[in-house]
């Protein structure tokens, strides 16, 4: 595995900028401190496995099969049968739905920011925490302005780091086809010399926001990034998914910064929209893989370990197979299967069970407000008291 | 609305003169309008659900129309709809993000399903009257690693297995199951026949394929609507560079831009015979512009072409045939408008057990999709085959021969099967 040179990658990244931007991640431990209540030591990880997936694929009878990793956890969480998506069935409203506890209506390509405060700056304008201590690891590119809303009295002064990695990747793939250089993409050397490039040049526009603050990276972080994405790129399996890199990030933040508040998007699945049903289910089994590993984190991080509650969810469903105009290739149809999904909760606080009482997606921002000990005003979601006990 | 209204057939113009679109809900009204607006480039079965759709809107009383649209007509000023967010006659992508983004699209909705719910039974009944026997021949590839016991799993229990003797020479299956001859022979395909026949004509008859092997049968009468993955390479590539480029430049400032841009881009002569047809040429850019993977992954291009032709054209006859997807590659897959085998040499493999598992819900998807519309319903034969498989699946009407067969058959004798159920 190659897991000690990615650590590295982000360990000496993360430090590196943590130091320039605030006094690093001893900030962000004193802003937690600092927040309220007896739930000040609480983090918050959410987990949408985004692009979108039916429960015909994961909790009905028959898609057990591809989610054995979720199926053995919710033996140990808590189960809600039904999550119900009531707002707009794009990828941007509604993870942009689950962040603010309201459903969200703006443009689908994100080209608008979140209309309402955000969970991330609920929690970091009243805890006073840095802004090391929310982040976005995402993939779509719209998912860029999720970190904050448009709220004046909020913000991006109170907004999350948001990493799109797969971004990253993409860039530097693209570039490397422009260029038509012998070998094409097999030619992994190229692609990390591309690589290497966006990071020199364009990284702002592949969603590194944490880097913001300062125009340029200093060489030793370029070069660090540099290393670990070589360690990425030539591992054992040719990263054809960009979950396996979104995963790699999210836990190198939690190792480096141990955020009390984390989003972690995955997005393999909506390959379901090149319209081959083998690739779908395959990613939805590497997506529940991942999320299972993003669990033994939590277990074996002592920074998260009987603190932490983690929200599993669909973004949103898929169209179902009757009576729609391409089933699991699109998610518009507002049918059941598009809007019907399952929610499932982990965490050292949350007793074992499950209930048939249907929640909703804006209720993942109320709830994780309270466990954060945050104050969330005028949100249509409420919390699930299941989880509040 | 008569200032800009388009070029449609003399009896809806004379419909649309006397106000009838002036007199439905706003969206209804935009909604057709849009749908009309390239009436050239409508199949003849759009053209007839139009004209017996606003017929049947004429004959009802005032008092029946209203009652009918009244829920949408309410609906419509309580979702802000007005002349600045809808103007009349107007149908665009932002009127497809404003219903998307309305808090009441799913009341909207509704309400438009229950518009239909009491039209289309009219209508229904009218195609119902005038119905004739109908076949779907739908082909797997002979390289599936599955067994008949495990074809075509969704689809058990609505039709019945027939057992067929194979051929001598395996490679003569899909001749003699279309022609009824060894390819050699040159003999007219079913879909000819039909074609040709008093049901024919013009894009009635239809080949959608993965590969070649379907459409290089028979006479190659042009009567015969073909399209194919394969064929239709130099046109694909030709869109996904241009597509690329487009992006790369970063003139288009979003999806909506992109559209206008993409419909831009037809298919030359060069580039396929669809070129020669004006409404077969834009049915090649739509299905390969909006219709997801249909650029990049032939069966997704093979199910995605189908489903839109049963919607739109209603073809009394048609044959697909699926192939083998290839494996996704490293890091080319990131790129959704990219030629993998151009931008990676590592060769191609196949995914011989992927395409099993893709198919087993396309079939699926097929045939729900020929049953949404009455012209199908109780008077089509459904043949699903396996290229060289000993037996195929056949769900049709019960007076459909094959489906009491006692014995296995030759493949040949299926194709004397199907041409006595077409009457050619």
């Amino acid at each position: 595995m190659r897991g000690l040179t990615k650590r590295q990658f982000v360990e000496l990244a993360g430090l590196s900028i943590a130091n320039r931007i605030l006094p690093g991640r001893l900030a962000a431990q004193e802003a937690g401190r600092r927040a309220s209540g007896s739930r000040a030591s609480n983090k918050v990880i959410v987990v949408t496995f985004g692009g979108g997936v039916r429960y015909s694929e994961t909790f009905a009878p028959e898609g057990l099969q591809n989610i054995p990793r979720l199926v053995a956890l919710r033996e140990k969480g808590y189960f809600f049968k039904t999550c119900i998506n009531s707002g707009v069935l794009s990828h941007f409203n509604s993870t942009a739905s689950i962040l603010t506890g309201n459903w969200q209506r703006v443009d689908d390509f994100g080209f608008q920011p979140p209309a309402g405060p955000t969970l991330f700056e609920y929690y970091r304008k009243q805890s006073g925490a840095g802004p090391l201590d929310a982040w976005a690891v995402a993939t779509n590119k719209s998912f860029a302005s999720m970190g904050w809303s448009s709220d004046r009295a909020f913000g991006q002064p109170y907004g999350a780091n948001v990493v799109l990695p797969k971004q990253l990747l993409l860039e530097a793939v693209q570039e490397v086809v422009k260029r038509g250089t012998e070998g094409g993409v097999a030619n992994r050397e190229d692609v990390l010399r591309r690589l290497e490039g966006v990071l020199s040049e364009g990284y702002e526009g592949v969603g590194w926001t944490i880097f913001q603050a300062g125009r340029k990276l200093d060489k030793q972080v370029r070069e660090t990034l540099v290393r670990g994405l070589v360690e990425y790129i030539n591992g054992p399996e040719a990263p054809t998914s960009g979950d396996e890199l979104t995963f790699f990030i999210a836990r190198e933040v939690m190792r480096e910064f141990a955020p009390r508040l984390i989003l972690v998007n995955f997005w393999d699945m909506d390959v379901a929209h090149w319209g081959s049903y083998s690739l779908y289910l395959n990613a939805i089994t590497r997506t529940d893989r991942l999320t299972g590993m993003l669990w033994e984190e939590v277990q074996s991080n002592q920074h998260y370990k009987d603190k932490t509650t983690l929200l599993v969810l669909p973004e949103l469903g898929r169209d179902g197979d009757q009576n729609a105009a391409n089933g699991f290739l699109n998610h518009r149809s507002g049918d059941p299967s598009c809007r019907n999904t399952w929610l499932l909760a982990m965490g050292a606080a949350v007793s074992p069970g499950q209930t048939d009482r249907p929640v909703h997606h804006v209720d993942v921002a109320a709830t994780a407000a309270e466990l954060l000990g945050v104050q969330a005003g005028g949100l249509a979601g409420t919390p699930m008291r299941e989880l509040l006990l | 609305m008569a200032a800009n209204t388009p070029k449609v057939s003399p009896a809806l113009q004379t419909l649309i003169d006397k106000g009838l679109l002036d007199r439905l809900p706003r969206s209804f009204a935009a909604f057709c309008f849009d749908q009309m607006k390239d009436w050239d480039l409508l199949f003849s079965a759009e053209h007839s659900y139009f004209e017996r759709l606003f017929g049947l809107l004429d004959r009802s009383s005032p008092q029946e129309v209203e009652r009918i649209f009244q829920p949408m007509r309410e609906l419509e000023p309580r979702m802000g709809m007005n002349d600045k967010t809808w103007p009349r006659g107007q149908f665009t992508l932002e009127q497809v993000d404003f219903l998307n983004r309305n808090p009441r699209y799913p009341e909207w909705r509704a309400a438009v399903s229950q518009v239909f719910a009491q039209l289309d039974p009219v209508l229904d009944a009218e195609i119902a009257r005038s119905g004739h026997a109908r076949l779907a021949i739908v082909i797997a590839p002979s390289q599936l690693p599955a067994d008949p016991s495990r074809m075509w799993t969704r689809l058990q229990g609505k039709g019945r297995r027939i057992t067929v003797e194979a051929p001598e020479r395996a490679e003569e299956f899909l001749a003699l199951l279309l022609t009824g001859q060894e390819q050699g022979r040159g003999a007219p395909t079913i879909g000819e026949l039909f074609a040709a026949g008093k049901k024919g004509g013009a894009h009635s008859s239809w080949v959608v394929e993965s590969g070649a092997g379907v459409s290089r049968l028979g006479g190659g009468s042009p009567l015969v609507v073909k399209y194919s993955y394969q064929g239709l390479d130099s046109y694909r590539k030709r869109l996904m560079k241009e597509v690329q480029s487009v992006v790369d430049a970063r003139e288009i400032a979003g999806p909506r831009q992109l559209s206008a841009r993409l419909k831009e881009m037809k298919i030359l002569a060069s580039e396929g015979e669809a070129a020669r047809d004006s409404i077969l040429a834009e049915f090649a850019r739509a299905i390969l512009l909006s219709g997801n993977g249909t650029l990049l992954i032939n069966n997704t291009f093979v199910e995605w072409a189908t489903v839109q032709a049963v919607r739109r054209a209603r073809p009394g006859l048609a044959v697909v045939s699926f192939g083998i997807r290839n494996k996704v590659k490293p890091f080319s897959s990131l790129l959704i408008y990219a030629d993998q085998d151009a931008t990676n040499p590592i060769p191609s493999q196949m995914d011989t057990l992927g395409t099993y598992v893709d198919l087993e819900i396309f079939y699926q998807y097929i045939w729900q999709e020929f049953e949404k519309y009455a012209e199908y319903r109780n008077n089509t034969v459904y043949l699903f085959v396996g290229d060289g498989m000993e037996e195929m699946l056949a769900i049709g009407p019960p007076d459909f021969p094959l489906l009491s067969a006692s014995r296995p058959m030759k493949v040949a004798a299926v194709f004397g099967h199907l041409k006595d159920w077409l009457g050619v």
